[in-house]
């Protein structure tokens, strides 16, 4: 129930401002896709976006990439201790991509544009994207970087003003476009970013008018109540106790062997809190997680697994969970650790988390699915320049209580879509796409089966051209729950003049004319006994050819 | 006489005009198993000789239907030899993306039905690899004769090539091949659905077309019989969802632009009934008891999007820019476990019904809200027809009040605030999104619910001007008869918009006008045809187009300068910024509608109308009880009304909200506006 003592704001008002909001942060993220440059953003939609109120705690935002989401408010906080709000003035902003100051990985790069009402500081509108190269030791992604700098250019938290730095050839945009391989699909999406964190003051100007401001301004702190009450009240729903689960990792890339990941979970009451001692050190290869990943990724499936679907995820919800990983480790490296891959250990934190929970909350969690995102990047250099093609791919998800596992998907914390291959074919002059496919038989067996992975082969039709991939499952599959079998691994390889060579799921290599590079995802685990299972849907299975016989 | 018969999911609406201007109304219940049985009860019930009959229009949710409750026919799909998975793995992303048993929309071909073509075309247009059209066929001909011998046969032939958009030869070759050796076999393919780019959406646009084709063929077969049986002779013809309407023999083409007809005919009404007072800058806003659609419509034409989808599948075909949210007048008022006052999205639908329908409803809804604050009186609802039980009502709000700590009567207002900000968003969505701000455009409310909340979600939208027509619960039935015979054609055709392809644009700029306009001739229309163009266009660099309207200029009125000036001018509109003067601008899409009027279109007029307001009623609303407001049947033209009133219009309710003032005028629609702007005038 509303607090009415310390919200002014009557029931309706809330009701109405709440849900205006978070349309505001919708209509933010859609008009990014649409007016982006690169295909990274406009077709895979690996971004985001967010309102927050003036101390930074994000209220609303739009449902695309959870582990972006998970941890906005935690990206901000940097920003403002070097330069305070209050010093703000209109057309300002601040940047920010360092995974060492709140951030993520560098492609990822945060902006925050103040929202003034008559002077008077209310909020942030705030968008983060995948940027498809920031310079570094290779196009588009460098497998082979040993410390953050080798993998692009930093933006340390900081303010700066979009007329006197940005526009008309400013300083900032100089200084980047120089430092960049495709400046004016990087550029053109830096103005995407630009334009849609102006839409959100526009929106939220209007509210203000309508409603008043300092109505919108309780509503705003009505809103992270909300979430917080609903976050808790998922919460006591939740048998109190302690639970661990972990999982691993392939390798660092170099022969490291199997990385491991483990969670403490302790739930008591309403709140949750997870530890991950006794995780892997931190890696020399680009396998580590910034800390701000490491929360976004645990936030990410306890609001999957444990609360329902309608809970608008906010700052709010956050302050019922508590979330702590050994600085040094995998999961919260030090300076200069590279970064660029922390997609692979953060999913296994989803999957370690989601372990102990499965002992909690059987019903509400899903088996291991391939849950990795395949990095997938083809280069070439020709005489208008560089040339980029990056694809993020996911794979089978894990079987759940109820339900066979989703096929050919993308991974949980990360929702991005495929690039058409009639759109690819318009793009990329140096590849084509020969076959996207499911792969028969790699989802696990059960009583629900695992999702399915997929199969992508290129056909490489001119010279010059570069490989760079990471991944992970080539060795250790996904581990069924209850009973449920492994789900299939992942493998990649090229055909070279009738030679099959297989390839490592950390690599960078130079490619020929006329090589197949066939790249295969794994699928999900299965979910109880394979003796349980229905015999009309394994029959069924069989005729449409997604088991072999 | 001129006849529209609407199928809609409860009622089957028939709207018949005669040559004297009469009108007649019927709506009886629909049948939804058969529904031309409903739609023919609709004609014996208001027993038209069909013989004087020359206009007949019909719509209906048959194509909508067999996609919902999957049963269109089984189809064989034919794909480039390594897409089989097309369908299945769409866009590879989640719509939910929290939901851990996420499952993607489920397609209407299964992987058993799916084979591969040897063959590749690029981007250019360019055979990479020459179809090989005996392996194709050998492949198809198993399948089909297999599947005939186990009493399982195949309906429909659907093909979808890659780049078949630039270059269909491919797909037209194995089509051709399927219609000789297996004659009576339908064969859609994609090029003739959908000439654009992206393989996903244009594979499910292909296959959801020969999904319904052999239900909307036989359906049409079987209704035209039972009207010729009844002595029709004149024309019979279909609505589409683009908001035009085709000869049915037309549909045996393009079945799939009948889906969602019923909306788009309410928009294509509501338009037409405007532009007789004169708006031709509308928002309409059709409310019903699950959903409310709502639609913009400039200087008389109705917003059209590429694109749609069905059932979470997409249908690449140009369809009537409708936005639906789960506001109606079943929604379900509740609390959320945070303690957040929801309306909807569930509904209580036909069964039980609101709580006040006496049917055992337990959960509150719009209508008992309606209801408690007086905005519904229990006497007069639906004509008096119905019985309305006001303590159920109370009785199901109670726990809602005393948890906000409100009264019964303040929470049901409340409640209604929610479902009317929930509408306001749904109309953003079309305008303030797309660049349009509301405040251009008259509110014209429809549907049994629009009419109650009109006022208070213009005022919301800084909207000064309501229109409320006559016969607003049929006014889709009549759409029917007020649309044009139309017809879209577009091409993906990417081309920079410089001086040097001027040539190459008007070219294509003329073979798409050309192309529509020849489809119409081609089903026997005469009469002049009006060529409607648009580009879809974008900055060299981005991937999302967007449409910049060419309005009826044709090739000659447009040199790039005219183009560039009409591209930046929408794009600034929609995203708020422009890049600098002399960015490379591209044309990617070319499209174009081809028009042609049925001939004079009929007027919708009011029933017998109230000479002075008499009666008086109390009701509660925007926290404020008015406890002696003027109460009435649709009032005469130029008898004038203030607010707080009530206009009880047949089936459905005006509430004229306190600060709201007008008249019915001479098109026989009831004009209110904010008083400030009426003190102004």
């Amino acid at each position: 129930m509303p607090d009415t003592a310390l919200n002014p704001v009557s029931a309706v008002d809330q009701a109405i401002i709440t849900q205006a909001l978070i349309a505001a942060a919708h209509e933010m993220g859609v008009k990014l896709i649409r007016s982006a440059h690169s295909t990274i953003v406009r077709e895979a939609e690996d971004c985001s976006s967010a309102i927050l109120d003036a101390r930074g705690n994000v209220v609303a935002q739009s449902e695309l990439i959870p582990l972006q989401l998970g941890s906005i408010a935690h990206t901000f906080g940097p920003c403002a201790k070097i330069t305070p709000p209050e010093t703000l003035q209109e057309g300002d902003f601040y940047i920010t991509n360092d995974p060492y100051n709140g951030g993520q990985h560098l492609p990822d790069v945060f902006l925050f544009s103040p929202i003034f009402i008559a002077g008077r500081l209310i909020g942030f509108s705030a968008t983060v994207a995948h940027h498809i190269d920031l310079g570094g030791g290779a196009p588009g992604l460098n497998p082979n970087a040993t410390d953050v700098h080798q993998e692009g250019i930093i933006f340390p938290p900081s303010r700066w003003n979009l007329d006197r730095d940005w526009r008309n050839d400013g300083a900032l945009q100089r200084m980047v476009r120089a430092n960049i391989r495709m400046p004016d699909h990087t550029i053109g999406d830096f103005e995407a970013q630009f334009a849609a964190n102006q839409i959100g003051i526009e929106r939220v100007r209007d509210l203000c008018a309508r409603h008043g401001t300092d109505r919108v301004e309780s509503a705003m702190t009505g809103m992270l109540d909300y979430a917080e009450r609903r976050m808790r009240a998922a919460l006591e729903a939740v048998p109190d106790g302690t639970y661990h689960g972990e999982d691993f990792l392939d390798d660092d890339g170099q022969g490291s062997g199997p990385l491991r990941i483990a969670a403490t979970v302790t739930v008591k009451g309403s709140d949750i809190a997870v530890d991950f001692d006794g995780s892997s050190p931190q890696v020399k290869t680009n396998i580590n997680s910034p800390f701000a990943s490491t929360v976004g990724a645990a936030l990410s499936v306890i609001k999957s697994a444990l609360t329902s679907a309608d809970l608008p995820f906010n700052t709010g919800c956050a302050r019922a969970v508590t979330i702590t990983a050994p600085h040094g480790s995998i999961l919260n490296p030090i300076y200069p650790a590279p970064v660029r891959a922390r997609l692979l250990p953060t999913y296994r934190v989803f999957n370690a988390v989601m372990k102990a929970l499965a002992q909690a909350v059987p019903d509400r969690v899903i088996a291991s699915g391939y849950d990795t995102t395949y990095a997938c990047c083809l280069s070439h250099l020709g005489p208008k320049g560089y040339n980029i093609y990056l694809e993020i791919f996911g794979g089978g998800y894990g079987a759940g209580p109820a339900n066979d596992g989703c096929n050919a998907v993308d991974s949980p914390l990360s929702n991005c879509g495929n690039i058409p291959i009639e759109a690819q074919d318009m793009a990329y002059p140096f590849f084509r796409v020969r076959d996207y496919s499911l792969v028969a038989g790699s989802g696990g067996e059960g009583r629900h089966r695992g999702g399915l992975g997929f199969q992508r082969i290129y056909e490489i039709t001119a010279d010059n051209v570069t490989f760079a991939a990471y991944g992970d499952r080539f060795d250790i599959a996904p581990e069924g729950l209850f009973g449920g079998a492994p789900g299939g691994k992942a493998e990649v390889w090229i055909e070279r003049a009738g030679e099959k060579v297989e390839l490592p799921s950390k690599t960078s290599m130079p490619l020929l004319r006329g090589d197949l590079l066939v790249v295969r995802t794994g699928g999900g685990a299965g979910y109880g006994p394979a003796g349980d299972r229905d015999a009309r849907h394994t029959a069924r299975d069989l005729t449409d050819g997604y088991i072999l016989a | 006489m001129r006849v529209g018969v609407e199928v809609g999911g409860t009622f089957t609406d028939l709207v018949a005009i005669g040559d004297d201007g009469r009108l007649q109304v019927t709506k009886v219940p629909s049948t939804p198993a058969r529904p031309d049985e409903g739609a023919l009860n609709a004609i014996d019930s208001a027993g038209l000789d069909l013989s004087q009959v020359e206009d007949l229009v019909h719509g209906s949710t048959v194509a909508t239907n067999a996609i919902l409750e999957r049963k269109g026919a089984r189809v064989l799909m034919v794909v480039t030899e390594g897409t089989r998975d097309i369908l299945l793995i769409q866009r590879h992303n989640r719509r939910r993306i929290y939901d851990l048993f996420y499952e993607k929309p489920e397609p209407v071909v299964q992987r058993r039905d799916v084979i591969e073509a040897p063959e590749r075309i690029d981007a250019t247009g360019a055979v990479v690899d020459a179809l090989d059209l005996d392996v194709t066929m050998s492949r198809i001909a198993e399948r089909l004769e297999t599947a005939e011998s186990d009493g399982d046969a195949y309906g429909a032939v659907a093909i979808c090539l890659l780049n078949a958009y630039v270059e269909p030869t491919h797909e037209q070759a194995v089509a051709d091949a399927v219609r000789k050796r297996f004659q009576n076999q339908k064969v859609t393919i994609s090029s003739d659905v959908c000439r654009e780019f992206r393989e996903y959406e244009r594979a499910s646009t292909t296959a959801l077309a020969a999904y319904v084709q052999p239900v909307i063929d036989a359906y049409l077969g079987r209704f035209g019989e039972a009207l010729s049986a009844r002595g029709h002779r004149g024309r019979f013809s279909v609505m589409q969802s683009n908001g035009g309407r085709l000869p049915a023999a037309g549909m045996a083409r393009s079945a799939i632009t009948a889906l969602f007809s019923g909306p788009a005919a309410g928009v294509v009404g509501a338009t037409r009934q405007a532009l007789r007072s004169g708006f031709g800058n509308i928002i309409t806003f059709d409310m019903g008891g699950t959903s409310t659609d709502v639609c913009l419509v400039r200087d008389g034409q109705p917003d059209l999007a590429a694109a749609t989808e069905i059932d979470g599948l997409p249908v690449k075909t140009p369809v009537i820019d409708i936005a639906t949210v789960g506001a109606g007048g079943g929604s379900i008022v509740w609390i959320d476990d945070g303690g957040l006052l929801r309306v909807g999205p569930e509904s209580a639908g036909a069964d039980p019904g609101p709580a006040c329908y006496g049917r055992d409803g337990q959960r509150p809804t719009i209508t008992d809200c309606h209801l408690i604050r007086g905005t519904i009186r229990a006497e007069t609802f639906l004509g008096g027809t119905m019985q309305l039980d006001r303590a159920a009502a109370e009785a199901v709000i109670g726990p809602i009040a005393t948890q906000l700590g409100l009264s019964a009567v303040e929470a049901a207002d409340a409640a209604i605030r929610v479902a009317e900000a929930n509408i306001v968003r749904a109309i953003q969505r079309i305008s303030t999104e797309r660049g349009h701000d509301p405040r251009d455009f008259a509110l014209l409310p429809f549907g049994g619910a629009g009419p109650m909340l009109a006022c208070r979600v213009a005022e919301d939208l800084g909207i000064h001007t309501v229109l409320v027509p006559p016969a607003a619960g049929v006014l889709s039935a009549y759409g029917l008869l007020a649309s044009d015979f139309v017809h879209f054609e577009s091409r993906t055709h990417q081309v920079r918009l410089e001086a040097v392809n001027e040539a190459e644009i008007g070219g294509v700029i003329a073979e798409v006008g050309a192309a529509a306009a020849a489809h119409l001739r081609d089903l026997g229309l005469e009469g002049e045809v009006g060529l409607k163009r648009s580009l879809d266009m974008r900055y060299v660099g981005q991937a999302f187009e967007i449409p910049v309207d060419l309005g009826d200029r044709g090739p000659d009125e447009l040199d790039t300068d005219t183009i560039r000036a009409l591209f930046e001018a929408a794009h600034h509109r929609v995203f708020e910024f422009d890049k600098a003067g002399g960015s490379a601008i591209e044309i990617v899409a070319f499209r174009a509608g081809a028009a042609v009027s049925p001939g004079a279109q009929p007027d919708l007029s009011g029933d017998a109308a109230a000479t002075s307001i008499a009666d008086r009623t109390a009701f509660f609303e925007r926290g404020r009880q008015h406890a002696d407001a003027p109460c009435t049947t649709r009032p005469g033209e130029g008898v004038g009304i203030a607010g707080p009133a009530l206009v009880e219009d047949g089936t459905s309710t005006i509430l004229v909200a306190d600060g709201w003032r007008g008249a019915v005028d001479s098109a026989h629609n009831l004009i209110l506006r904010l008083e400030e702007e009426t003190t102004d005038a």
